[in-house]
């Protein structure tokens, strides 16, 4: 069973972007779903003007001699201090921008593979590094999956994240090896531990150049023993290691299908559902492709999607500023409410808490969620343009709420609540954005 | 062995408790007049009432006992924390990362804890710490979020379903306190098919608008037959909320800003009330702040002294996965689980629930025995697990893995992990274990 066409298309704002506006969608509803594909994925390897509007930090240079620091504890402090600033900047520099951007499925797309090659500044800590990464999904991530995937494996902060910068020929250090075939390329029961082992050997060596982000390899610390890795025999570099992983059948099921979890709802590699995506991923690897193949596909705009995924914080608190107006320059005026709804609902950008990234669904309905959620939908109702449902006569402000948030329908619970609110467009407006529907993706 | 009740029975005494509770709490607010603060006659009022709660045996628990689960993310070096010192073998494979023999806090046997450890080494001398050796599963994992998995579901063959504690809660009752997860996202092992443990953040809680907007919330919350599962899911999840502000707010909201573990500068809980206080500083690599557990235990700490019909709390630690810079990032980690734990039980201790408190502390696997050319070690698969409290029956459990017969370098599990889930089922929460761990699996007796 398909959806109707207005809730197709509210359903394809929501997932490969943060959610259509009243305005947006009803233009894309008289083009109709195809075309609105075809425009929304236009934008990617795009300019985005409004995005781009955002200036990013500048950061201060990383000191030229780190290990002075270490002696000298009030440089040190200060320069903690610096990142830490600089890191608060970063993160709200991408939340306005995610907010003004009119290339939505680029920044979704970013924070998807954020997600899907979780890196924290927590550990990182150099925010220009997590920086360059960011613009690095951005620009390259919906192209060639294994063109992507060698480049963030050089990028420094994956380098610091799993460590690959200190790695010595003898006693390899496993773990970029092993989180590149299980979370990266794969999936899990798809190698050996010989292979994990064989890749840690072809990764020694590499190096990082801190002061300028340079990548190099050290001849001294790398390993040039033939590995026999997944069946191929005499590998020795890193780069073969991501080129012979990324192109096995197995990836070709588990990229597909991880996205497939993130747009439409949570599969399994072996799903029948990924098949077909899979067949053409593996004749060209290219991400926008790939995208282009989920929303189309037959099983995409059902009511199975659309009850499949509840939204990731992020993506609630940012489709609920865009369709209520707030704009970037107001949250970058006053980050820091922003900052804590979103660590109060578990989800900070650039700081997934572990490499395995964001759970999903219920890891996100908690009561402690709950609650800010609901103190959110409060502040923002007052603070933002809820016009449309206030202007609107009393009868008719529940299917308003729904215009304004674009929620087609509402279940015959939510519209009952929300019609006991009719008199207090306040409050009507924060009950629709704690509502399921708004809850959910 | 006590048994599973019926959930007719469960539900019962779950209201009694409930509302006993309740009146206490709602006389207590009364009482505490203009200022707002509870006063130390409510304290003694609650403790008392919870004391002759529990001896009547309507909370829901069978034994009266609490049990608090210590997650610690990334797998913690069971090596260099219960540390076979006396083993020449340790020093040899370890290199630069063994710890120093002449700083270790003795434990007898050839062991030693970390030095960073002496809250711990002071519970094993009063004989309220149990150190399990040698615990893990057939078919060790090496991936985190596998391993992680298979410990918080206790499902070795399939790890994607429910928490092991969230089976308990789905065939016990509907309630969502019945285990309480500090922190913003509750851990697969308090997930149950029908049920979620309740996820409380420090600090107080606050409903947002007047008596009318929220029973317009409370009217939002409620399912609708043929709903999908994900959106009744949402829809739980605001109406538990309802219920932790019923059930805690007032404790909640009184204790936002108390120091019950006395702890001060870095190790101090942040009650600023900042919901992020969490969940920015608990990031990997050892860069955690002094404070992230201390912090989650003051609460649960909070919630015990007011005499909470909460039975489970979970709270955590990340940053252990110390493939780089082992030494320093374990200087810095296992202080913190020390202190915090320590002041824990030390701040409870005297309380009729404290008294009947048990810790456990746990961790996805232990590393290699020998350490990488990174100053650090690799995924490994044998470790320790710590049970503390008045009701631990302190000493060694289980056998030390060997150093030398290693399987891929890694130290060989001899005790399933089920066997100590089975233990605290059975002594602490008081159910019958091979309902929920899909098996029968013999006790160790350290409670």
């Amino acid at each position: 069973m398909s959806l109707d066409q207005t809730s197709a298309i509210a359903l394809l704002y929501r997932r490969i972007g943060f959610g259509a506006t009243a305005n947006e969608l009803s233009s894309a509803v008289a083009v109709g779903y195809s075309a609105t594909v075809t425009s929304l994925l236009g934008g990617l390897g795009q300019p985005d003007p409004g995005g781009d509007a955002i200036a990013p930090p500048s950061f201060t240079p990383i000191p030229s001699d780190l290990a002075q620091l270490r002696s000298d504890v009030a440089a040190r402090q200060a320069y903690f201090e610096t990142l830490r600033t600089e890191s608060r900047e970063l993160i709200t520099w991408w939340l306005a921008r995610m907010i003004a951007s009119t290339n939505p499925a680029q920044e979704k797309l970013a924070l998807l593979l954020h997600g899907h090659f979780p890196t924290a500044i927590s550990k990182v800590r150099f925010p220009q590094f997590m920086y360059q990464q960011n613009q690095l999904m951005r620009t390259q991530g919906s192209g060639d999956f294994t063109q992507l995937t060698q480049a963030i494996a050089v990028d420094p902060a994956m380098l610091i994240w799993l460590d690959a910068s200190s790695d010595k020929a003898q006693d390899p250090n496993e773990n970029f090896a092993r989180e590149l075939l299980e979370r990266f390329t794969m999936g899990i029961g798809n190698y050996s531990e010989n292979d994990v082992r064989a890749a840690a050997y072809c990764f020694t060596g590499w190096r990082l150049n801190y002061r300028t982000g340079a990548f190099s390899i050290s001849a001294l610390d790398h390993s040039d023993a033939p590995q026999t890795f997944l069946g191929h025999t005499g590998v020795n570099s890193g780069t073969e290691v991501i080129d012979i992983a990324t192109n096995t059948e197995a990836s070709a099921r588990y990229v597909p299908s991880a996205l497939w979890s993130h747009l439409a709802y949570p599969v399994a590699p072996k799903d029948a559902v990924v098949s077909d995506l899979a067949t053409s991923y593996a004749g060209d690897h290219n991400i926008a492709n790939l995208l282009r193949s989920i929303v189309t596909d037959p099983q995409f705009a059902t009511p199975t999607t659309q009850s499949g995924l509840i939204k990731q914080p992020i993506e609630y608190v940012v489709g609920a500023l865009r369709v209520l107006s707030v704009t970037a320059a107001e949250i970058q005026a006053r980050p820091a409410g922003v900052l804590e709804v979103l660590a109060g609902l578990g989800q900070v950008p650039f700081d997934p808490p572990s490499v395995g990234g964001w759970g999903q669904n219920g890891y996100w309905l908690s009561t402690a969620a709950a609650l800010v959620r609901w103190q959110f939908a409060r502040r923002l109702s007052q603070l933002g343009d809820i016009s449309m449902v206030a202007d609107a006569p009393r009868r008719s402000r529940v299917s308003a709420a729904g215009q304004l948030l674009s929620i087609p329908t509402w279940t015959s619970t939510t519209a009952k609540a929300l019609s006991g609110a009719a008199s207090n467009p306040q409050n009507l407006v924060t009950l629709a954005l704690v509502s399921p529907e708004f809850v959910s993706n | 062995m006590g048994e599973v009740r019926s959930g007719a029975d469960d539900e019962q005494q779950r209201t009694l408790s409930r509302r006993h509770f309740l009146s206490l709490a709602a006389a207590g607010v009364a009482a505490g007049g203009a200022a707002g603060m509870l006063g130390p006659v409510l304290w003694d009022q609650l403790s008392r009432a919870g004391a002759a709660t529990r001896s009547s045996g309507s909370l829901g628990s069978t034994t009266g006992r609490t049990l608090v689960l210590v997650t610690l993310y990334g797998g913690n070096d069971g090596l260099n924390t219960v540390v076979p010192y006396k083993d020449p073998s340790y020093a040899s494979a370890r290199g630069i990362l063994a710890v120093d023999p002449s700083t270790v806090l003795d434990l007898g046997d050839g062991f030693g804890l970390h030095p960073a450890m002496p809250r711990f080494h002071k519970l094993w001398a009063d004989r309220h710490l149990a150190i399990v050796q040698g615990v893990g599963f057939a078919n060790p994992n090496y991936s985190h979020f596998e391993s992680m998995d298979i410990w918080q579901t206790a499902q070795p063959q399939d790890p994607s379903g429910t928490g092991w504690l969230g089976r308990w809660m789905d065939k016990t009752g509907a309630d969502p306190l019945r285990a309480v997860a500090i922190g913003p996202t509750v851990p697969t092992l308090l997930a149950g098919d029908k049920v979620q443990a309740a996820a409380i953040a420090p600090g107080p809680i606050q409903l947002p608008g007047s008596a009318a907007a929220v029973a317009l919330y409370r009217s939002l919350a409620t399912t609708s037959r043929g709903e999908p599962a994900l959106l009744a899911e949402a829809a739980h999840s605001n109406s538990d909320l309802l219920e932790v502000n019923t059930v805690l707010g007032a404790v909640l909201n009184k204790t936002a800003h108390a120091n019950p573990l006395h702890l001060t500068g870095a190790q101090a809980p942040d009650t600023s009330g900042s919901a992020g206080a969490l969940a920015i500083a608990n990031g990997g690599g050892g860069t955690s702040a002094a404070n992230v557990l201390t912090t989650q235990l003051s609460v649960v700490a909070n919630l015990l002294l007011a005499d909470v019909p909460t039975e489970v709390f979970s709270v955590e630690l990340g940053g252990f996965d110390t493939h780089t810079d082992q030494v320093d990032t374990q200087a810095a980690l296992l202080p913190q689980l020390d202190t915090a734990v320590g002041a824990f039980l030390d701040a409870i201790s005297s309380t009729k629930r404290g008294k009947e408190t048990v810790v456990l502390v746990y961790t996805e696997f232990g590393r290699r025995v020998s350490s990488n050319a990174s100053a650090g070690t690799d995924h490994g698969w044998a470790n320790v697990v710590f049970a503390a409290g008045l009701p631990v029956k302190g000493g060694f459990y289980g056998e030390p893995p060997s150093l030398t017969n290693l399987s891929e370098g890694n130290q060989i599990y001899n005790l399933d992990f089920r066997r100590v889930y089975a233990t605290v089922l059975d002594q602490v929460i008081g159910v019958d274990a091979t309902t929920f761990l899909g098996g029968r699996f013999s006790t160790v007796p350290f409670v």
